[in-house]
């Protein structure tokens, strides 16, 4: 798996950096939320209210008072008393250690078998797996109420012994979760390792594996001890519960349910006291599992101009008017100027970037994962993900700022004038609907025609990208073709406005590469045949080379060279291209194949640590002094473009030559 | 058997391959079921002698980790044979496996995944010496002398993976597999995972400590360019099949397999001049138009594709014959 | 596909085989014979051992088993040890209501749970952490408990609806429909808790999904990405969330029939367990497999349908 993912997550997310934090204390920052802090105190309560039930009530559980019966609260009885006169506030505490000691009783013993069950299932393959599975399949096949109203028929209301059945009951269940995420956790290459390493299975489980799943473990324990709680009311309340007079919640709450003619308020303090606990115990499974996935607020419902308003109120870096390469005299298609991304917190992601690219050329956007191509190429449709917004800067297209366009705006121009093709050919296709619906709703929508000219439409277009048998495919779902295949829709989904600006996100990274030079020589004719201006994101030299005509290279959230690929490429004009150049193992000097690579040292720095001077100084090999003031980009010393190095010229500058001495030695080789 | 000499055994022993890999046929799915479809590695025979770097080359779904995978213990062999230092180890049981686990040791390809985020790194590094018998306190020192002859602190035993980068995670499982002295490395895909100036870092580092430490590398990757890094031998893969075996300058300079021709041809090189010369080449020899037509189980695994395929091609699977200075499997090489 | 079915009605047999003979030897377990039970507390030593041996309780297990399967399978599951009525006729009068009770609980739970799921999804904001709130507590609600509080509210305060009590559809379908409101929201309330949950977090993932960006760079209208392609995309979990809550409310009803006074399978269970009436047990223990067995079939089959994964293969 390649995982070249840096379109999101991957750069939304700097590398924390904390020191060491133990498991422990991981599961103590996650309780210390609201609800984790509200479910620990709350049961703690309940425990020790319950045991020192004797020290602070006036009255024994089962004592009959002589206060008035069904009485409301009083001074004497804080929460009123039941129809024999007894205090319910010390009933209640009273049976609460019971009920929380054997509920938790129940599911250690859930746990207890399907731990070990889980990770034997894991770590043996298919054949144990279905054999465990369909076992517990069929234990899963009568509701659990319904076994445990037989088992008691067996053993009585002998609680402790009742709630040991039902965690062997519930078990099942436990391991159908368990296992999910020990296969999971099996499937890691570090358990892969660990066999490497010599580990016997077992080992294997004990020391790579179940780590690994304390946390479910421990949301699991919350959650069958809540369902336990549960069942064992509902049993009492039903009549299996503590034989009377000891006083149970179930208990108490069915003896209420026969007053609730004259004394409803009996139906409260046990009802709530209940509630609690069990959403106490919820409470912290839910603290456990971690902050939960926030339903994303929808970028539309908050205007753009309230968002760059906070961003600009933030550190973000005045717009300064920077040059704008333009690579040739004619007029601009796309004009992108002082563009900032950044996330909602204020962090900049991308900071003040400027190219155009005139009509029918394709520009290529290059650098290292976290650069910020892939969210400047977003930036361009308008797709940015949530809590990613342009801050800054303007993208002129058609005499248009797509960053200043509404969602409405931005509707009209999606598919017509602008298409997206995205890294992932498999994962940008709904897997749900057939490639004939998918393509054949693009081009109903973006062309407005009847489906039955759409359906026409959509086999041209797959014709046109280059697929044989277009109505096979058209019937297929994306999981039934290749991925090359895949990438091939999805270009045909992007043509289907017949756009002039095409944005393609590293469209080849995830494909094989004799696959690869099939698409970049697809999207080279399609540009070619179609006049389309395009937009490529790309890690990859070889890319740029084949297929851009001018190219933007990326690092650290800037541009820090731009011009034509062949002066660019040929003839650097900064210290980062050079040594990326010098890096790639695909660039073959005038003495063939290279021995050793050039590496850069050290790390592209996060986000949050962008020092102000020169981002790229503290790895370059030329850095000096004055590296350490803002650089601005300045026009290459060879060639048309720009660069980001304050010593370009003494550093690059050259005798002008129409081709390297290197480039010929290989244009013959080739020959 | 017939005797043999002191020297002769002394010989022997100098020149006996580190790894022997003979026939190998791997089918997924339970051995009880009747195989269906293609193998996933059909046939594959191969040695690697002392010090020696083979490649293992081809695209998704050639079978290239799956036989790294089964050399290192971690999927079962359906047929054919694996030998380490002369012994067969395909099909060890676990306890006997433990003794290889210093010997032959592996790099896998996700940085991210290979290390357990839990352990620190000290713990992880020390984990194969643990088991060995070394004692902790040893383990530790010289998991900290390891971590140095990668490039990284020493102090970094007692940090978490997720404080350290992707190029720097993968030079700490550089550190696990030669923590043990191994005599070969299973290296699968080791720096497809990395940016460019890391990958650089990665297998310049792994190219160096094989020269200090006599090291053999399978190493396994889908592009021809990084593997002429490191490899004197390379072996071409396509669909379990070896289209093309020979010595790295011979297959990568005089390619005879039409396979091997096109994976050299579509790999771009990042000088625009070149890169257009290539792709003139390339287009002009290429079968266009994708089609899920699929492959013939008695032919040539690549006719399909095949630019030259005749219909001998699609009959008759060509076996692996010599052709110019490698060997081919192509009716035509 | 029909090999596939022919496989899950195999092995939904071999499900309710299995079940019946762990039953079987688990009402074996119940303390007293059926002679004890029948006779009562007057009866001798030796009139029981003659009752009991009189239906074969002597017997060896196996023999027993088969005689009882044998006849199950000719639909009698045998006679009430408590008042001798024949235990089909009691099953076949109580599983129409349990049946309906569980299945109007879980349409409920399914249009309010999906419901609120979506909204919380789509809206995010603070009707999410409403939404998230009403599962929260939802969750946390006993039936049993909220059952009374309802009829406390709709009968014994504002007498809306009847406290309890069943009435038979055939009778009267105004009166049946009321007689159902009460018990059905009491268990809909936990199960629409649980769906709106699912359904939230499944519709989060849809809605993150990478295919969701080529729908909008394709201007596909929201709405359309919302409610077509995010919600088919999700609701694979999200029938199988519904399916399971329908398995759980069957057997939640148990406790809910007692509150309402509802003539069903779990009224009665709960009085055969009490009892130590076996063949009562038994016969609606076998009966309830014999539901849920169907509901995990129709289940399956409508994953296939829905899945084009497993539709194509």
């Amino acid at each position: 798996m390649t995982t070249r993912n840096d379109s999101t997550v991957a750069i939304a997310t700097a590398p924390p950096r904390t020191v060491r934090p133990s498991r422990l204390r991981a599961i103590r920052r996650s309780l210390s939320t609201p609800g984790g802090i509200f479910g620990i105190s709350w049961l703690l309560l309940i425990v020790v209210a319950s045991f020192t039930a004797p020290l602070w009530s006036p009255y024994g559980p089962n004592e009959q008072t002589g206060s008035v019966a069904l009485a409301g609260p009083s001074a004497a009885h804080w929460l009123g008393t039941d129809d024999l006169g007894r205090d319910v506030l010390t009933r209640i505490f009273t049976a609460g250690a019971d009920a929380i000691a054997t509920s938790a009783l129940g599911a250690a013993v859930a746990l207890a078998v399907a731990i070990p069950l889980a990770l034997w299932a894991a770590s043996r393959g298919r054949g144990t797996e279905t054999v465990i599975n369909r076992v517990t399949e069929i234990a899963m096949s009568i509701p659990v109420i319904i076994i445990m109203l037989t088992v008691v028929g067996i053993v009585g209301t002998n609680l402790p012994l009742i709630m040991v059945i039902l965690g062997l009951v519930i078990s099942t269940g436990m391991y159908r979760v368990l296992l999910g995420q020990a296969k999971s956790l099996q499937s890691q290459l570090y358990v892969d390792a660990a066999f490497v390493d010599g580990l016997t299975a077992p080992r294997v489980s004990g020391r790579h594996v179940l780590p690994g799943l304390t946390t479910t473990i421990m949301v699991q324990f919350a959650l069958v001890f809540s369902i336990g709680l549960m069942i064992q009311t509902g049993l009492a309340f039903i009549g299996f519960g503590p034989p009377v007079p000891a006083p149970s919640w179930g208990g108490m709450i069915q003896n209420a349910s026969t007053h609730i003619y004259d004394a409803p308020w009996l139906m409260v303090p046990t009802g709530v006291v209940l509630i609690l606990t069990v959403f106490a115990a919820n409470s912290i499974g839910d603290a456990l599992s971690g902050p939960r996935e926030k339903a994303p607020v929808r970028s539309n419902t908050r205007s753009l101009r309230a968002r760059r308003a906070a961003a600009s109120a933030g550190n973000t870096e005045p717009t300064g008017s920077s040059p704008v390469a333009a690579p040739s005299a004619t007029e601009p298609a796309l004009s992108v100027q002082g563009l900032h991304v950044g996330l909602d917190d204020g962090t900049t992601l991308v900071s003040d970037v400027s190219f155009a690219v005139s009509a029918g050329r394709v520009l290529g956007l290059v650098g290292e994962s976290g650069c910020g191509k892939t969210l400047t190429s977003l930036s361009l449709i308008g797709l940015l993900p949530t809590s990613v917004a342009t801050t800054a800067g303007s993208i002129l297209w058609n005499g248009r700022d797509i960053a200043a366009l509404s969602e409405q705006e931005l509707f009209r121009v999606r598919g017509r004038e602008i298409a997206f093709i995205a890294q992932e050919p498999m994962r940008a296709l709904d897997p749900m609907f057939s490639i004939g619906s998918q393509l054949t709703g693009a081009v109903q929508r973006l062309r407005s025609v009847p489906k039955r000219e759409a359906g026409a439409i959509a086999t041209a277009l797959l014709e046109q990208v280059g697929i044989v048998d277009a109505a096979r495919v058209l019937t297929s779902y994306p999981h039934e073709i290749s991925g090359g295949m895949a990438q091939r829709v999805a270009i045909a989904i992007a043509l289907a406005g017949r756009p002039r600006l095409l944005i393609a996100d590293e469209p080849t990274t995830s494909l094989d590469v004799t696959v690869q030079a099939e698409i970049l020589s697809l999207l080279r004719q399609i540009i070619a045949e179609e006049g389309m201006t395009m937009v490529m994101v790309t890690h990859d030299l070889g890319v740029v080379a084949d297929i851009c005509d001018d190219v933007a290279v990326m690092y650290a959230g800037q541009i820090v060279e731009t011009g034509a690929v062949r002066s660019v490429l040929l003839e650097p004009a900064h210290p980062y291209t050079k040594a990326l150049l010098g890096a790639d193992p695909h660039a073959t000097g005038a003495g063939g194949p290279k021995r050793r690579l050039v590496s850069i040292p050290g790390q592209v720095p996060a986000p949050r640590d962008w020092p102000s001077s020169c981002r790229f100084a503290q790895r370059c090999d030329f850095a000096t002094a004055a590296c350490s003031g803002s650089v601005p980009l300045t026009p290459r010393p060879s060639g048309a473009g720009l660069s980001r190095c304050i010593r370009a010229e003494e550093l690059f500058a050259r005798p002008t030559s129409s081709l390297p001495a290197h480039a010929a030695a290989l244009k013959e080789q080739v020959d | 058997m017939t005797l043999l000499s002191p020297q002769s055994l002394a010989a022997d022993a100098a020149a006996q391959p580190v790894l022997e890999v003979e026939n190998l046929v791997i089918r997924y799915g339970r051995p009880t079921r009747r195989p269906t479809g293609p193998a996933a590695v059909d046939g594959v025979s191969f040695t690697i002698r002392p010090g020696e770097t083979l490649g293992l080359v081809g695209e998704s779904g050639s079978g290239k980790t799956t036989i790294g995978k089964a050399i290192l213990g971690l999927q079962a062999v359906t047929s054919g044979s694996i030998r380490f230092e002369g012994q067969q180890i395909d099909g060890l049981k676990p306890k006997a496996r433990r003794v290889l686990a210093t010997k032959l040791r592996a790099v896998f390809q996700d940085p991210y995944s290979s290390l357990n985020p839990r352990l620190s790194i000290g713990d992880s590094l020390a984990e194969p010496l643990l088991v060995s018998g070394v004692r902790r306190e040893e383990a530790l020192l010289r998991a900290e002398d390891m971590l140095e002859q990668v490039g990284l602190p020493r102090d970094a035993v007692t940090r978490l993976p997720r404080q350290f980068s992707g190029g720097q995670r993968q030079r700490i499982a550089v550190a696990r597999a030669l923590i043990t002295r191994p005599s070969l490395v299973v290296c699968d895909e080791p720096v497809s995972a990395l940016d460019l100036s890391t990958q650089a870092q990665v297998l310049n580092l792994l190219a160096d400590l094989r020269d200090e430490l006599g090291l053999s590398y399978l190493f396994i990757a889908h592009d021809m360019a990084v593997v002429r890094m490191l490899a004197q031998r390379v072996i071409v893969l396509y669909r379990g099949q070896v289209m093309e075996e020979g010595s790295t300058a011979a297959v990568m300079d005089d390619a005879r397999h039409p396979f091997t021709q096109a994976l050299l041809a579509a790999s771009p090189v990042p000088d625009p001049i070149a890169q257009a010369e290539r792709r003139r080449l390339r287009e002009s020899r290429l079968v266009d138009g994708a089609s899920a037509s699929s492959i013939s189980a008695t032919g040539c695994p690549f006719a399909a594709r095949c630019p030259m395929a005749t219909e001998l091609c699609r009959t008759e699977r060509p076996a692996l014959r010599p052709a110019a200075a490698s060997l081919a499997a192509c009716h035509y090489a | 596909m029909a090999g596939f079915i022919t496989k899950r009605i195999l092995f939904g047999i071999l499900t309710i085989f299995v079940v019946s003979v762990v039953a079987f030897l688990l009402v074996r377990l119940m303390p007293g014979s059926p002679g004890a039970i029948v006779l009562g507390l007057g009866a001798t030593d030796d009139e029981i051992l003659a009752y009991d041996t009189s239906i074969g309780w002597h017997d060896p297990l196996a023999v027993q088993y088969l005689t009882w399967l044998g006849e199950a399978l000719r639909g009698n599951f045998g006679v009430s040890l408590l008042d001798g009525r024949q235990v089909n006729a009691d099953i076949a009068a109580r599983l129409p209501v349990t049946f309906s009770l569980a299945l109007a609980g879980t349409v409920m739970s399914a249009v309010v749970g999906v419901l609120l799921g979506v909204i919380a999804a789509v809206r995010g904001g603070v009707v999410d952490r409403i939404v998230n709130a009403f599962s929260a507590l939802g969750a946390a609600i006993p039936g049993f408990w909220i059952g009374i509080v309802f009829v406390f509210v709709f009968s014994v305060q504002t007498g809306l609806l009847p406290a309890t009590g069943y009435v038979p559809f055939a009778q009267d379908p105004a009166l049946w429909l009321q007689s159902l409101i009460l018990p059905v929201a009491t268990l809909a309330l936990g199960g629409a808790a649980f769906v709106a949950r699912q359904t939230r977090a499944s519709m989060i993932d849809a809605l993150a999904q990478d295919h969701m960006r080529t729908l909008r760079a394709t201007a596909m209208p929201e709405w359309r990405i919302r409610y077509v392609h995010a919600l088919r995309y999700a609701s694979l979990p999200i029938v199988a969330g519904v399916g399971l809550q329908f398995i759980a409310l069957f057997g939640g009803s148990v406790i809910i029939e007692q509150i309402f006074a509802m003539p069903g399978l779990g009224q009665s269970i709960q009085g055969a367990a009490a009892s130590n009436d076996a063949p009562l047990v038994l016969g609606i223990v076998v009966t309830t497999t014999v539901v849920v067995v169907i509901v995990n079939l129709l289940l399956e089959l409508s994953n296939r349908f829905l899945d084009p994964k497993l539709r194509t293969s």
